[in-house]
């Protein structure tokens, strides 16, 4: 009887403790409210429809049920497929260029003693001017006959090529550009993880009479395996997205002669300057679930915990 | 110790061969700076580019500069700039907070999957999404108005989540301590909790910043009026409209954007550098 009546106040107390904790559980989502009103309006509806218009050819007003049709016409057009290839191959030589150079300047700077900050607010720089500025400042240093580049190449006895007015040097002029603008970012993270790889290692190998080349190879580039598929990662999917400096720098179709039309330049001509929604629809879903893979892989490989 | 001081020796070669790398290097990649502000300062760069170049122009003048400024465009363009990030950042890192406080400290059914759905919006680009909010705006009537690139910034999953991991580091016993004392969820978040949490509002608020003010296909997209471009709207309307024929005007111009930038960045690039670390590290 004694038992029972602990045992009631017990079951009692539990539900009081229980009947608190759902109130509070009300009160949190008003802590949620603004986010998930964002989420829902600006992410999740605009997904669907997108999706949805992808099916229909669509002027904005007019809307008819095509199915496939855009898809079809979206992965047929040489055009895209142009995109497709500018796009991977400003990236490619991007991230290939900017990721070792961008580590080796990291660690210069890392086993520098003196002006390590200098140093780091000094080759920053470039990554805080907007992009759009780089493009407008880079269409004059990249100019065949008046920009620096050509002068100095020309000073050294080396042919100077047209960059940005030439369909076959223009990428490597976007890809100049984007190396300039991202290698910042990519020493600061670099240096972060630098600093976070413990100097134990380094002081049991110079113990066991490691060089500081051997230190290098066999303990800080192991040590960084994470922070390389990180950009490597992130810095592909910004590739992908690629538009800024290249509308600057050759419009929404990408002069000279297409060549630096990226993805989201194609999306950005069909859907804003020709108004046709379903195909841009349809090219933006391509370029989604190719951002979305990498996304996933990004995850995968970086632990990231929830 | 003939052996130590000739490693020593070595090593204090090796220092100064990095630095002199370093410097070298370092220069080259601020030399596009350099030019832009000599071109700008030369008057007659806007018929022909000084060549060879030359660090300081043949007859200094600051013409350009004052046609940059007559104009206004520009000053207008960072007005606009001004209003838009401002209004931007305030609603972006205050929803943030509190969904940030939610996830760290609340208890509440769905947390977890609410959550995954706040990481999904990571994944999510601007690009999918640019003719249905395009549509959506179009149909409120609020295309050529500031609304559609201000309220998009509600949303930040990066934000959220730094909020999270940060507030997932101070201790619930604050929370049980002020809940002893008759306070609400409100008040201790607002009294107890935002107090302390002022360095990674000065994170959220730079990376927020960041973000808004170099926004660019959204922005190109949704104004069309020249009156409320932004200063990269401005500036590549002005390129695309000269090309390469206005050198000296157009680096006056590029030199006067990137001026403001630099000087904040220069005040505030400890805690600029911090905190995009703090976002690539925590990403990771």
């Amino acid at each position: 009887m004694a038992n029972n009546s602990i045992e009631l106040n017990v079951k009692m107390e539990v539900e009081k403790v229980q009947s608190k904790r759902k109130d509070w559980g009300l009160k949190w989502y008003v802590f949620l409210i603004p986010s998930f009103l964002g989420i829902l309006l600006f992410m999740v509806y605009p997904v669907f429809e997108s999706l949805r218009l992808s099916f229909y050819q669509s002027n904005g007003t007019v809307e008819n049920y095509i199915g496939l049709a855009n898809f079809k016409s979206v992965l047929t057009s040489n055009s895209f497929w142009n995109s497709v290839w500018n796009t991977f191959y400003i990236g490619i030589f991007q991230i290939m260029i900017t990721i070792p150079l961008g580590f080796i300047f990291a660690s210069l700077i890392n086993s520098t003693k003196r002006g390590q900050n200098f140093f780091k607010v000094l080759y920053f720089l470039p990554n805080v001017t907007s992009i759009v500025a780089a493009a407008m400042i880079f269409a004059f240093v990249l100019h065949p006959e008046m920009g620096i580049v050509n002068y100095v190449l020309h000073a050294i006895g080396l042919p100077t090529p047209g960059w940005l007015s030439d369909p076959s040097t223009s990428k490597w002029a976007v890809i100049i550009l984007a190396v300039w603008h991202w290698i910042g970012f990519v020493i600061i993270i670099c240096l972060a993880n630098l600093q976070a790889i413990p100097s134990e290692m380094y002081e049991a190998a110079r113990i066991d009479g490691a060089s500081g080349l051997q230190q290098w190879f066999f303990i800080t580039i192991p040590n960084m395996a994470g922070t390389f598929a990180f950009l490597l990662i992130t810095g592909w999917i910004g590739a992908l997205q690629r538009f800024n400096e290249v509308y600057v720098l050759g419009g929404p179709n990408g002069s000279p002669a297409r060549s630096i039309q990226t993805m989201g330049a194609f999306i950005y001509e069909r859907g804003f300057t020709g108004f046709e929604f379903g195909i841009a629809s349809a090219a933006t879903y391509i370029m989604f679930i190719l951002i979305l893979v990498f996304t996933f892989i990004n995850l995968k490989f970086s632990k990231m915990k929830i | 110790m003939k052996a130590g001081s000739s490693y020593k020796k070595r090593e204090q070669i090796a220092g100064g061969f990095k630095f002199a790398i370093l410097l070298l290097f370092g220069l080259l990649l601020i030399t596009p700076f350099v030019w832009m502000v000599s071109v700008g300062f030369d008057r007659t760069a806007n018929v022909t580019m000084p060549f060879p170049p030359k660090l300081i122009p043949k007859s200094p003048s600051s013409f350009n500069f004052g046609i940059v400024f007559e104009n206004g465009s520009l000053l207008k363009a960072y007005l606009n700039s001004g209003i838009v990030t401002v209004s931007s950042v305030f609603i972006g890192v205050s929803a943030s907070l509190l969904a940030g406080y939610a996830f760290s400290k609340g208890r509440f059914k769905g947390k977890k999957v609410l959550f995954v759905v706040v990481l999904c919006t990571l994944m999510i680009p601007m690009e999918p999404r640019l003719i249905p909010l395009y549509k959506l705006f179009n149909s409120v009537h609020l295309l050529n108005t500031f609304w559609p690139l201000v309220l998009p910034s509600l949303i930040s999953g990066m934000l959220i989540f730094l909020c999270k991991q940060f507030f997932d580091q101070l201790p619930d016993t604050l929370r049980e301590a002020s809940q002893i004392d008759g306070a609400g969820e409100f008040t201790t978040f607002f009294r107890i909790y935002l107090p302390l949490a002022g360095p990674i509002v000065a994170t959220m608020i730079i990376l927020a910043f960041i973000w808004s003010w170099n926004d660019f296909m959204w922005p190109l997209v949704v104004l069309n009026s020249k009156e409320l471009q932004t200063v990269p709207l401005y500036l590549a309307s002005f390129s695309l409209e000269n090309g390469t024929s206005l050198g000296g005007l157009t680096m006056a111009l590029a030199t006067m954007s990137v001026l403001p930038i630099v000087i904040l960045y220069l005040f505030l690039q400890k805690y600029i550098i911090q905190s995009i670390a703090l976002s690539g590290v925590k990403g990771e």
